[in-house]
């Protein structure tokens, strides 16, 4: 019995940008695999690339060389099979929340009374029942992002994209909202691709963590991380966590304890 | 010297109880008096000069002089057929012109090559005088309403027309590239990002824009018509009549003023998300 292929494979992706100083080149032959149902966190040295695979991946952007795998079978993007999600929430503030939730499968052209049950269905499950008509702009950070998260899931993406999501919120939020992500995950059942600086947010959600090396980006290890805990909050404590937090420090060169 | 802390000594019981509040002139009644006042005040000072001898009524007019005659042109019905013709004119010159230069300039956010290719055109032809081309369009649209209403377009066109395209280039990048991730293709991305982010600036342009068709109306009458408050001003001044001179200014400016809140209505019935913006300011 031959193993099934990952869901996502990227293979020697390469990705050069023009600069001041002629080429730079971001990403080098980068190849890395997600499997189904994986919660995989990309973290690395600031710049060195991890939104340029983003927005590769999203069919925003075109790579030099390389290719993109899904199943197997070989594609060009995973545009509009995507759920993308930044740091900045990015909710249109003209739209109301219900509006913004609508936003994906407007843009697929789903039946409008349809949508909208769906929408109101997501908006209670996450709590924001009563808010279906409130301007972005009303609402608190967190709520912010919550709302962007339903407007990502709503849509049944094959993956998330997050791009370091939590990172402009406060610390309490920050893990509330980690909560929040990880039930959905287990509940649609979504593969997730999480970058974020924060080795701590890596270490209590993720399945695996793949360490990427300064510009130009290489996989530089994978760890596999085995921690079963279904909270994050939980994950924290558990008797490995530091253990895969020190490591990770570690493979990013960042100093643990005072050297002699 | 000395400090005090507030209640801790000096004060009397009585004082530190009540600490002493600034009286608050900002209210909208107190506003409106004085306001009211200052219009009151400005037309008395006027009309005593005049009566004085300090100020000419043959080159200044004189404030019971100006509503002798507002009267008899209301009671006639000649003062409210002229703003009418020049109310006509001037919205009709600004609905066609916002119109015609907001499309046009959100157009241009379709194709980058086509906006870089007419970019150096659209600054000369802002760069006219666009009061200047008066002559020629009234001698290309004859001295009827139409010529007015061109006049109005040509002020009003560009002024829209470049607001439209700077708004539309400056939308969000990342909403854009959220609706690209997801799937949209160009024409949602700019029914669906582009044009509801450029809003806010058109409708900023209607407020300049009002006050353009305005003056286009005005100047083309100037050149030639028969009718109007362009029309008014321009014969009663040529004829020395200030008052009447004064009529149709005082009357241009009480258009200017209700064209104004209409527009500021329509801002703020268009755009509810903008609002808790727009009403609080910081107090220094």
């Amino acid at each position: 019995m031959t193993p099934s292929p990952p869901q996502l494979s990227v293979k020697d992706v390469r990705k050069s940008f023009a600069g001041r100083a002629g080429e730079v080149r971001v990403l080098d032959d980068l190849s890395f695999g997600i499997n189904e149902r994986d919660f995989v966190s990309i973290i690395g040295p600031s710049g060195c690339g991890k939104t340029t695979i983003f927005n590769i991946i999203a069919g925003l952007l075109e790579p030099d060389s390389g290719t993109l795998l899904y199943r197997g079978a070989e594609i060009e993007n995973l545009r509009g099979r995507v759920g993308y999600m930044m740091q900045k929430d990015l909710l249109f503030p003209w739209r109301t929340v219900l509006g913004n939730v609508l936003l994906g499968l407007e843009t697929k052209g789903v039946a409008r009374a349809e949508a909208e049950d769906k929408a109101r269905d997501y908006l209670k499950s996450f709590g924001l029942a009563g808010f279906e008509n409130a301007y972005p702009k009303t609402l608190s950070g967190g709520m912010r992002q919550r709302v962007a998260l339903i407007r990502t899931l709503i849509m049944d993406p094959d993956i998330l994209l997050l791009d370091e999501p939590f990172s402009a919120l406060d610390y309490q939020t920050r893990l509330y909202l980690e909560g929040v992500l990880k039930d959905a995950v287990a509940t649609y059942n979504k593969t997730v691709i999480l970058v974020t600086h924060d080795i701590d947010e890596a270490v209590a959600l993720s399945k695996r963590v793949v360490v990427l090396s300064g510009r130009p980006a290489r996989v530089k290890i994978v760890h596999d991380i085995d921690i079963s805990s279904h909270s994050p909050i939980a994950a924290r404590s558990d008797s490995r966590f530091s253990g895969y937090f020190h490591a990770l420090c570690a493979d990013l060169d960042i100093q643990t304890e005072t050297s002699s | 010297m000395t400090l005090t802390l507030p209640g801790a000594t000096s004060a009397t019981p009585d004082q530190a109880r009540k600490p002493r509040r600034r009286v608050n002139l900002d209210t909208p009644v107190i506003r409106v008096l004085l306001q009211a006042a200052a219009v009151i005040c400005f037309f008395a000072a006027w009309e005593i000069g005049v009566r004085v001898g300090w100020i000419s009524a043959f080159l200044v007019g004189s404030p019971f002089g100006i509503f002798a005659i507002a009267f008899k042109m209301i009671a006639s019905g000649e003062l409210p057929s002229d703003t009418w013709f020049t109310l006509f004119e001037a919205i009709l010159g600004f609905v066609i012109g916002t119109i015609a230069g907001s499309l046009l300039g959100l157009a241009l956010w379709y194709s980058v090559f086509v906006a870089r290719l007419v970019e150096p055109f659209i600054v000369a032809i802002n760069s006219v005088p666009k009061i200047a081309l008066a002559p020629i369009v009234v001698l290309w649209f004859g001295t009827g309403l139409v010529s007015k209403v061109a006049l109005s377009v040509s002020l009003t066109a560009i002024v829209a027309l470049i607001a439209a395209y700077q708004a539309a280039k400056d939308a969000d990048i990342d909403l854009q590239s959220l609706l690209i991730s997801m799937g949209a293709d160009k024409h949602q991305v700019f029914f669906k990002a582009v044009v509801p982010s450029t809003l806010p600036s058109i409708i900023a342009t209607f407020r300049i824009n009002i006050g353009f068709g305005l003056v286009g109306a005005v100047v083309g009458e100037f050149i030639s018509s028969q009718r109007g408050l362009g029309h008014m001003i321009y014969t009663a001044s040529s004829l020395y009549d200030l008052n009447t001179v004064w009529v149709g200014l005082f009357t241009l400016m009480i258009v200017g003023f209700a064209l104004y809140y209409v527009i500021d209505l329509i801002e703020r019935k268009s755009l509810p998300w903008k609002q808790s913006n727009t009403t609080h300011q910081v107090r220094v």
